[in-house]
C-alpha cells in the first residue's frame, strides 16, 4: 500500500489527473497578482523607467515559465538528485568565492561564459531545504541528535560560504530555510529553545568584537534613527516618512512624493514596501500582506496534503522562507528590524531572486501533483 | 523500500508535522500581528506627523530677491544699472574630483588665486548640502562659450545668471553714486527683524554713495516662491509664487556730461569739483579725482586690486575730497567781507593802506600777505573790500578778522553751512571746523588768541572746509542768501523728491540786502576785471580766465584760495630755501557762480574746486571752474545769454574802474 513507483504516471483518474499539466490555478494566481504588484510598484519607484519595467517583466516571464517547467519534474526525481544539486550548488558557491564580482558591497555574483550573471547563493534558500528534507526524510522523524548535528552542517556550510560573500542577509535566509525544515521535521523544541538562548548570549559577544563598523551602525540606528539622521539613520526614518504620509488610503499611484523625489533610497530593492504604502497606503499595504498570507496559506495546505515526510518537509520549508523573508523585509522597512540586505520577493527588482523564488513556486505545484496522484494512489 | 521504512510510524510523523504547521502558524500570526499593529501606527497614528515630516522635506519657501531699483541722472542716463551676468558655480557633492575639475576649468576660465581660495574658503563653511557654490562671476562671452561646449566633462559645474550691479561710468561716479556690494555679518546684524527678513534674499546692499544713502528706495520688497524639491535639493517645481516687488528707480541731480566735463577740467590734477543748482540745491556735478572703478566692488574685489587702491597713498582713490575738509583759504573772504558789512565793521567807502603785513598790537610777529612773496614786494596801497575781494588782500582780512573777532566770524559763517553737514542726503560729508573759543578749549584744551583769528581770517590755521561746503556757500552767495540745502536725490517714480527738512536752515538775512550785490560785483571782478595801468587793480583769475576767452559772454563771479599744505609752518614755507616738494605745494581753491548779474537769467551754477597740490587758485582751479560752468551754462543748458551782455560786461569792468 505504501509501496512507490517512480516516475510513471498512475493510471488516469479523475478530473486532475493524467497527463494534464501540473499547474495549481489558486498559486499560479496568487503569484500572478504578486508580480503585477511588483511590476506596478517598480512603474512608480523607478518613475516609469521603461527599459527597467520591460526587464524585470521579461524575468517575471522567464520565472514563470521556469515555474511551470519545474512544477512538470517528478518529485522523486528531485528527492533522488538533492544530494547533487547541494553539492553542485556548494560548487558554485565556491566558484563565486574564486571568481565572483562584487556590486553592492557583497561579493556574489557569479558571471560565467555564455550565460548572464547569476546569484548561486539566491538559489541555496530552495536548494538548503531540498537537501535537508530529502536527508531527515530519509530516516524516521523525529530526527536524533547526531542527525541534527549532521543537518546542521549541511546549513552552515552553504551559509558560511555566502557570509564569505558578505552577504549576511541571504546566509542568514539559507540558514533559517535549513532551520525550518529541521523545526517541521519534528526537532526538540528544548534543543532549539536552548540554540535560542545560546545566540541571545552570543551576539552581545558578536558586536562587540565581530560586527562590523556597517553592522554596529545599523543595530545603532535601529535603536535610535535621530542620533544620525543624515547618516546611518537616514534610511528608515525616510522609509517610514514614506509609510506614515502614506496614511489610510495612499497619495495615489505614482503621486508619492518621498518615492517621486527620491527620498526613498533603494525604492526599487530592499525598500520597494514604503513606496508601496506611500502611494497606496495602508489599504494597499494589507492588500499585498494579504497576498503573502494567501501565498503562505497556500504553501501550507500543500505542505500538509503532501503523502509523505519529505515533500511536507519540502514544501513547508519552501513556503517558510518566503513568508520568513516577506516578514523580514516588512519588519525592517517600517523599522521593527534592523536594516538588513533583504528584497521583498516577486515585488523588488532583481534577477536571480524572482527567478529562484518561481522555481520554489514550481517545486510547490509538483508537490501538489504528486500528492494527488499519491491520494489517488490511496484509494 | 528499504526494511527501515517499514518501521516508520507515517501517520505519527503526519501527526507531529501538523502539530508543528500549528506551532509555525501561531508565530506566524504573531508576526502579522506586530507588523498590521506597526503599520496602523504608522499611517493611522502618526500619519498626521509623518504627512507634516513629507512635506517639510520637499516643500521649501524660498526668497525671491527684489531686482534694485536703477538710478538715472537729471537728464535720464542710466548711471547705474542691473545687467544679468553668468558666474561660474560648482556643487560640491556632484563633483568627483574637485582638484583635477578646477585644473580642467582653469584651462580655459581664467581663475586666479584670490578666486580659488574664496571658492575653498565658501567650501569650509557650513551650507546648505547640494548647493552651488561661486567660483567666478561674470564670465566673459568666450568663457561662456568654452564652458558650455566642454559641459559634458565637468559635472556639477554650472553658469548661473545673475543680475548685476554695473556702473556704466565706473570710475566717472564712484564717489558719487558710490556702489553695493556683497552684505557682511555687521551690516544683517544691524538689520532689524522686518529688514533682516526682506533681505534674506538679497546678496548686495549699498556701501557708498548714493547707493547707501537711498538703499530703503532701491532695494525693493522681497518675494516668496514654495518650491517642490528632490533629496539633492534641485527644484522639480514651483508651487506658489508671491512675486517680488522691484525697488524704485531714482533721478538725481547730477549731470552726467557735467560729471564728465568737471572730471576732464581737471586734468590730470587729483582734486574734487562740487556742482550746485542754486534754484534747488542740487548737486549737478560731484566729482573726486581719481576715482576708481566701482563695478570691481559689486563682483568682490580681488586682494591685489584692492590693495593697489590701498596702497596708492598719493593718489589715494578711495578717498573722497569732495566732501572732506581742507583748508579753504581765501575762498571764504566773499564771506567774512559780508560779515564785516553786516555787523557794520566795515561799509563800502572803508579802505586800509596795505603795506602786504599785518602785526598784532604789542605783537612783534608780522603775517605776511603770503601769497604775494614772490612778488615785487609791497602791498596794494589802498585797499577797500572789493578790492580786498578781487585782489585778495590778506592784509585787509587780517585786520577785519581781528576787528571782528572769532565769535562773530564763527556766528555768520555757521549760516552758511561751514562747520556743519547742511546736505541733506549726503550724511557721511564731513563737517569740516569752524573753529570758535569753545571748539578749541573742547578740543585743544587751550584759550583762544588773537592770533588764532588772524590765521582764521584767511581759511587757515584751524578753519576746515569740504568743497561740498564751499560750493553751499557760493549758492547762498548766488541766491542772495536763499539758503538750498544741497541733494542729490531729484525724483523718484516722476514726482520731485520732498525732503520735509529742506526749510529747516534759515535763509542768511543781511542788514542791507544790497551787500550781495556789492559781493557778487566784487566777485565778478575777480574774473573779469582787466588789467590796468592802476598798479594790482585787475582780477586774481582774470589773467586765466576771462582774458584766455574773449569771447565769453556771461559773468562768471568767483573767489581764488591758495590754501598752504597743513604741516609746513608758514616762515618755513615762505623761505626761498625750501625745495618743496610736489605733495607740498598749495592746494589750488576757486568758488564760483554763473552767470552773474544777468539781468534775466539767475545764476544757474554755483560750484567749488579744489585742486590738490594745485598751488595757484587762479592759475589752475580758476580756469578748471570756468571749463565746467562753459559746459554747463553753453554746452549743456545751451542757454541762451547774449541778451544786451556787453552792457552788464561793460558796467562790471566800469565799477571796478
Amino acid at each position: 500500500m505504501n509501496s512507490r513507483t517512480y516516475g510513471q504516471a498512475a493510471a488516469p483518474q479523475g478530473r486532475w489527473a493524467g497527463r494534464s499539466p501540473n499547474v495549481d490555478i489558486g498559486l499560479l494566481l496568487i503569484v500572478g497578482l504578486l508580480s503585477i504588484f511588483g511590476l506596478a510598484a517598480l512603474y512608480s519607484a523607478s518613475d516609469g523607467d521603461s527599459v527597467l519595467i520591460q526587464r524585470q517583466a521579461a524575468i517575471t516571464g522567464l520565472g514563470v515559465v521556469a515555474m511551470l517547467v519545474v512544477a512538470q519534474l517528478d518529485l522523486r526525481l528531485v528527492q533522488r538528485f538533492a544530494p547533487h544539486i547541494y553539492l553542485g550548488g556548494l560548487a558554485l558557491l565556491a566558484l563565486v568565492l574564486a571568481f565572483g564580482v562584487e556590486a553592492n558591497g557583497a561579493r556574489s555574483w557569479l558571471d560565467l561564459p555564455g550565460l548572464p550573471s547569476f546569484q548561486p547563493s539566491e538559489l541555496m534558500k530552495f536548494v538548503v531545504p531540498g537537501m535537508l528534507a530529502a536527508y531527515l526524510a530519509s530516516q524516521p522523524l523525529p530526527p536524533r541528535f547526531p542527525r541534527i548535528l549532521v543537518a546542521g552542517l549541511l546549513v552552515l556550510l552553504p551559509a558560511g560560504l555566502i557570509v564569505l560573500q558578505n552577504d549576511l542577509g541571504t546566509a542568514m535566509l539559507v540558514a533559517m530555510a535549513g532551520f525550518f525544515v529541521l523545526l517541521l521535521a519534528g526537532m526538540s523544541l528544548r534543543l532549539i529553545a536552548f540554540g535560542g538562548l545560546l545566540a541571545l548570549l552570543a551576539s552581545p559577544v558578536w558586536f562587540l568584537f565581530y560586527a562590523q563598523e556597517h553592522q554596529k551602525n545599523r543595530i545603532r540606528s535601529f535603536v535610535d534613527p535621530y542620533n544620525d539622521p543624515a547618516g546611518a539613520g537616514y534610511n528608515i526614518i525616510q522609509s517610514q516618512i514614506a509609510i506614515g504620509s502614506g496614511g489610510v488610503t495612499g497619495k495615489g499611484f505614482g503621486e508619492g512624493d518621498q518615492s517621486r523625489l527620491d527620498f526613498i533610497p533603494e525604492s526599487h530593492t530592499d525598500f520597494i514596501f514604503a513606496v508601496i504604502a506611500e502611494e497606496f497606503g495602508l489599504a494597499g499595504a494589507l492588500v499585498l500582506l494579504g497576498l503573502f498570507v494567501l501565498l503562505l496559506w497556500r504553501g501550507l495546505r500543500i505542505a500538509v496534503n503532501a503523502g509523505d515526510m519529505f515533500a511536507r518537509l519540502l514544501a513547508g520549508g519552501i513556503v517558510l522562507i518566503v513568508f520568513f523573508n516577506v516578514y523580514v523585509n516588512m519588519a525592517m522597512v517600517i523599522g521593527l528590524l534592523p536594516v538588513i540586505g533583504l528584497p521583498l520577493p516577486l515585488i523588488s527588482r532583481g534577477g536571480t531572486a524572482i527567478i529562484a523564488f518561481f522555481i520554489g513556486f514550481g517545486l510547490l505545484m509538483s508537490i501538489e501533483a504528486d500528492s494527488r496522484k499519491g491520494s489517488a494512489r490511496n484509494r | 523500500m528499504t526494511s527501515r521504512w517499514k518501521f516508520r510510524d507515517h501517520e505519527a510523523e503526519g501527526r507531529m508535522f501538523n502539530r508543528r504547521v500549528n506551532l509555525v502558524l501561531f508565530f506566524v500570526f504573531l508576526m502579522l500581528a506586530t507588523l498590521v499593529a506597526k503599520l496602523v501606527d504608522l499611517q493611522v497614528m502618526q500619519y498626521e506627523y509623518f504627512a507634516a515630516r513629507s512635506d517639510g522635506n520637499r516643500l521649501h519657501v524660498q526668497y525671491v530677491p527684489p531686482e534694485r531699483g536703477v538710478i538715472y541722472d537729471r537728464a535720464g542716463t542710466l548711471i547705474a544699472d542691473n545687467t544679468p551676468v553668468y558666474n561660474l558655480t560648482i556643487v560640491p557633492e556632484e563633483v568627483d574630483d574637485l582638484e583635477a575639475t578646477l585644473g580642467y576649468l582653469a584651462g580655459f576660465v581664467s581663475l586666479e588665486a584670490d578666486d580659488i581660495e574664496t571658492f575653498e574658503d565658501q567650501l569650509r563653511r557650513s551650507r546648505v548640502p547640494y548647493s552651488s557654490v561661486p567660483l567666478r562671476y561674470v564670465l566673459t562671452e568666450e568663457e561662456k562659450y568654452r564652458v558650455a561646449v566642454n559641459g559634458h566633462r565637468l559635472p556639477g559645474v554650472r553658469m548661473e545668471p545673475q543680475l548685476m550691479r554695473h556702473y556704466p561710468f565706473a570710475d566717472l561716479t564712484a564717489h558719487a553714486v558710490g556702489y553695493v556690494s556683497h552684505i557682511n555679518q555687521q551690516e544683517l546684524d544691524a538689520l532689524d527683524e522686518t529688514e533682516f527678513e526682506n533681505y534674506g534674499g538679497t546678496t548686495h546692499i549699498g556701501k557708498t554713495g548714493v547707493e547707501r544713502t537711498y538703499e530703503h528706495l532701491l532695494h525693493g520688497q522681497v518675494g516668496y516662491e514654495t518650491v517642490e524639491k528632490n533629496n539633492r535639493g534641485r527644484v522639480t517645481r514651483v508651487l506658489e509664487r508671491t512675486e517680488a516687488i522691484r525697488g524704485r528707480d531714482i533721478v538725481l541731480h547730477l549731470d552726467y556730461q557735467l560729471q564728465r566735463a568737471a572730471e576732464e577740467a581737471l586734468g590730470d590734477y587729483r582734486g574734487a569739483v562740487v556742482a550746485i543748482e542754486p534754484a534747488s540745491g542740487g548737486i549737478l556735478a560731484m566729482v573726486s579725482k581719481p576715482g576708481f572703478d566701482p563695478n570691481l566692488f559689486v563682483t568682490g574685489i580681488s586682494n591685489r586690486d584692492y590693495g593697489a587702491l590701498v596702497t596708492d597713498e598719493i593718489n589715494t582713490p578711495l578717498f573722497d575730497r569732495s566732501t572732506n575738509p581742507y583748508p579753504p583759504g581765501s575762498t571764504i573772504k566773499p564771506v567774512l567781507g559780508l560779515a564785516g558789512l553786516h555787523f557794520g565793521h566795515i561799509d563800502y567807502q572803508f579802505t586800509i593802506m596795505d603795506p602786504g603785513w599785518f602785526r598784532l598790537p604789542g605783537v612783534s610777529y608780522r603775517w605776511n600777505n603770503w601769497t604775494m612773496r614772490t612778488a615785487i614786494g609791497g602791498g596794494h596801497g589802498e585797499t577797500d573790500l572789493r578790492k580786498a575781494i578781487y585782489q585778495s588782500s590778506d592784509t585787509f582780512f587780517y585786520q577785519l578778522g581781528h576787528t571782528m573777532g572769532i565769535d562773530q566770524i564763527h556766528d555768520f559763517m555757521s549760516l552758511f553751512g561751514f562747520g556743519d553737514n547742511l546736505a541733506l542726503d549726503i550724511n557721511y560729508a564731513r563737517t569740516g571746523v569752524l573753529p570758535s573759543r569753545d571748539w578749541k578749549m573742547e578740543t585743544r584744551g587751550e584759550p583762544w588768541y588773537p592770533g588764532d583769528t588772524i590765521n582764521s581770517s584767511i581759511g587757515q590755521g584751524y578753519m576746515w572746509a569740504t568743497p561740498l561746503q564751499l560750493a553751499t556757500a557760493a549758492a547762498v552767495i548766488a541766491n542772495e542768501g536763499r539758503m538750498v540745502r544741497p541733494r542729490m536725490l531729484k525724483s523718484v517714480a516722476g514726482e520731485l523728491w520732498d525732503f520735509p527738512e529742506q526749510h529747516s536752515v534759515p535763509d542768511v538775512l543781511l542788514e542791507d540786502p544790497d551787500y550781495w550785490r556789492y559781493m557778487r560785483d566784487a566777485m565778478t571782478m575777480v574774473v573779469h576785471r582787466p588789467y590796468s595801468n592802476v598798479f594790482r587793480d585787475y582780477g586774481t583769475a582774470y589773467e586765466y580766465t576771462a582774458r584766455a576767452d574773449p569771447d565769453m559772454n556771461y559773468l562768471l563771479a568767483g573767489k581764488t584760495g591758495t590754501a598752504q599744505v597743513v604741516g609746513i609752518d608758514q616762515s618755513i614755507r615762505s623761505s626761498e630755501d625750501i625745495r618743496v616738494s610736489d605733495l607740498n605745494k598749495d592746494h589750488a581753491l576757486f568758488i564760483a557762480f554763473a552767470p552773474a548779474a544777468h539781468p534775466v537769467i539767475a545764476p544757474q551754477i554755483a560750484l567749488a574746486v579744489f585742486v590738490e597740490n594745485g598751488e595757484s587758485g587762479s592759475a589752475v582751479a580758476g580756469p578748471v571752474a570756468k571749463r565746467i560752468s562753459d559746459a554747463w551754462l553753453l554746452d549743456i543748458l545751451d542757454l541762451d545769454l547774449d541778451v544786451e551782455p556787453a552792457v552788464e560786461s561793460s558796467e562790471a569792468g566800469r565799477v571796478g574802474e
